[in-house]
């Protein structure tokens, strides 16, 4: 039996001005999968990401998530229905605490939240800095609260845009590793790298896009010998 | 140090200072009376702003809108409807909350500098709205509302004080609540609140409606304090730009902030304006420089930062 996509995106087009940021693109995410999104810089990756968690709005196409079309819905709608994500630029809340950047994410009774946060907390290995202001932070720590945030959120479907970018190597090797842990805890991800190494060491599969244009999907390996994406991707 | 901060020793320092402010009419002045009334009235409002421009970062440039319509429902229902002042009032403030809710709607929508500017261009046209012959039936035009409330010195003067003690403590409620972090977070990055399932508009305009609602009910006490209303008075742009100055001088987005500001700022502008009254704008204008300067957090906030007070939110 076919599992229902947790994530499918239908025909989806966006144009700035006369620019197809994404042409007719289409794709399935299956649950508990780990998917690369890779392509050259303005093929239209971040553009997705601000689609589907609703930042903006397709000019035609389907977005459904679990089935449920959520194409037009508000972000705040979309984030509350599980999706989580991250942005290149990191986007935490400088002038508050660690504590209070997960809080504020966060529902329920005001104890549980916050046993939560800390647990989170110690998950990222912050904790010890939970009073400390996000702005006090180096660039990977923002990272790292940045995906505990949207952990607090409780995400199902995280997207994460370019997390190993600008971070040292061994904070490196620990998100990876802690991306793994929470997939085998039942998260699905979707991860916009440049670094072909990550993409082709921790995804299963992989989606390439070239001009707004899905040119290739398939397993790592299937894409990794691909010469026709290569050429776009390396220039060769 | 931390003792001078311990809960029972705060409730008391609170209680002793009520006490003393609650008996305040009973051996004071009548010009030490008006002074605290007018302190009041302006901490409210400067409370008023700070809790919806300090915590979310949109700076309202229209507070005089709210103090104007509602100064102008409470004063037009004493005046010509023969409202008791207790009544008119809250009819004013939560006149002004609900078209604020309109209000909102349409122009929460416009970030930074353009939010600013429409909150002045609907203060002035208001303004303009208000002087008009064609609802001079109505408003009296131009020509303003001389009017007498049958409210006496003191119990004016208590309005304003149980005002200004319970907008203090809505601002602590909110500012140390998961609403108050989630306005926070809407000032530190609004797309990024979004995408974190916060529902930003609704919260924008519950936090304008409360911010208009009591600042709409200090503006209906200060002109029944005035005994006078006309449309230049009621939305002068001073009435927006007095309470911002005084939250900048207390230190924005805290709780006691625009309360220390309000305060500071009356005593100095009295002082000045009694002993130099020629140069008082300019010396004024220097002290305010400085501060900006020196001081960009305000008060309340370099003294956090200096470790004075605690780094809390509930300050």
């Amino acid at each position: 039996m076919i599992k229902e996509p947790l994530l499918r995106i239908e025909d989806v087009v966006k144009k700035f001005g006369e620019v197809s940021a994404l042409d007719h693109c289409s794709f399935d995410i299956e649950p508990g999968s780990i998917t690369g999104l890779i392509g050259p810089n303005g093929a239209g990756k971040t553009t997705l990401f601000n689609l589907i968690t609703g930042v903006l709005q397709p000019d035609s196409g389907h977005i459904y998530l679990k089935g449920e079309e959520i194409t037009g819905k508000r972000p705040y709608e979309i984030a509350r229905k599980g999706v989580g994500r991250t942005y290149q630029i990191i986007r935490v809340f400088p002038k508050m605490t660690l504590l209070e950047n997960l809080i504020v994410v966060g529902k329920g009774k005001e104890r549980k939240m916050i046993e939560r946060a800390m647990d989170l907390l110690r998950l990222v290995k912050l904790d010890g800095k939970k009073d400390d202001y996000a702005s006090d932070l180096s660039f990977g720590q923002q990272k790292l609260l940045s995906l505990a945030q949207v952990l607090m959120l409780d995400a199902q479907l995280i997207l994460l845009d370019e997390p190993a970018a600008g971070i040292n190597p061994t904070l490196q090797n620990e998100l990876m590793a802690l991306i793994h842990r929470l997939n085998e805890e039942g998260k699905t991800f979707i991860i916009i790298e440049h670094d072909m190494k990550v993409i082709m060491g921790h995804c299963e599969k992989a989606i390439a896009l070239n001009y707004g244009q899905k040119i290739a999907e398939g397993s790592c390996d299937v894409i990794q010998k691909d010469e026709s994406l290569l050429e776009h991707y390396f220039g060769r | 140090m931390k003792n001078l901060f311990e809960r029972n020793w705060v409730i008391l320092g609170i209680a002793i200072l009520m006490a003393f402010l609650i008996l305040f009419p009973f051996f004071a002045t009548d010009y030490w009376i008006t002074l605290l009334v007018l302190i009041f009235v302006f901490t409210v409002y400067a409370a008023g702003w700070n809790l919806f421009s300090g915590l979310t970062g949109y700076t309202n440039f229209g507070l005089a809108w709210f103090i104007g319509v509602s100064g102008y429902v409470s004063t037009l229902l004493i005046a010509d409807h023969g409202f008791f002042w207790l009544f008119a009032w809250p009819i004013g403030a939560i006149f002004t909350g609900i078209i604020s809710i309109g209000v909102g709607y349409i122009l929460l929508r416009i970030k930074g500098v353009y939010f600013a500017i429409s909150m002045v261009a609907l203060t002035e046209g208001t303004r303009e709205l208000f002087g008009t012959e064609y609802l001079a039936p109505i408003t009296h035009g131009g020509k303003g509302v001389p009017f007498v409330a049958g409210i006496r010195l003191p119990t004016l003067y208590w309005s304003i004080l149980l005002l200004a003690f319970i907008t203090i403590i809505v601002c602590y409620k909110v500012t140390s609540s998961k609403f108050g972090l989630r306005l926070m977070a809407i000032r530190e990055d609004e797309q990024a609140a979004e995408t974190l399932g916060i529902h930003t508009t609704r919260d924008k305009i519950i936090a304008f409606v409360i911010s208009a609602f009591f600042v709409g009910l200090a503006g209906a006490i200060h002109f029944t304090y005035q005994n006078y209303i006309d449309p230049t008075f009621a939305f002068n742009i001073n009435l927006t730009l007095t309470p911002i100055v005084m939250t900048l001088f207390g230190g924005v987005g805290t709780v006691f902030g625009p309360l220390t500001g309000a305060v500071l700022f009356t005593l100095i502008h009295e002082i000045l304006w009694a002993e130099v009254t020629l140069l008082y704008m300019a010396i004024f204008g220097g002290i305010l420089m400085t501060l900006i300067l020196f001081f960009p957090q305000g008060l309340l906030g370099w003294m956090k930062e200096r470790g004075i007070l605690p780094r809390i939110r509930k300050i």
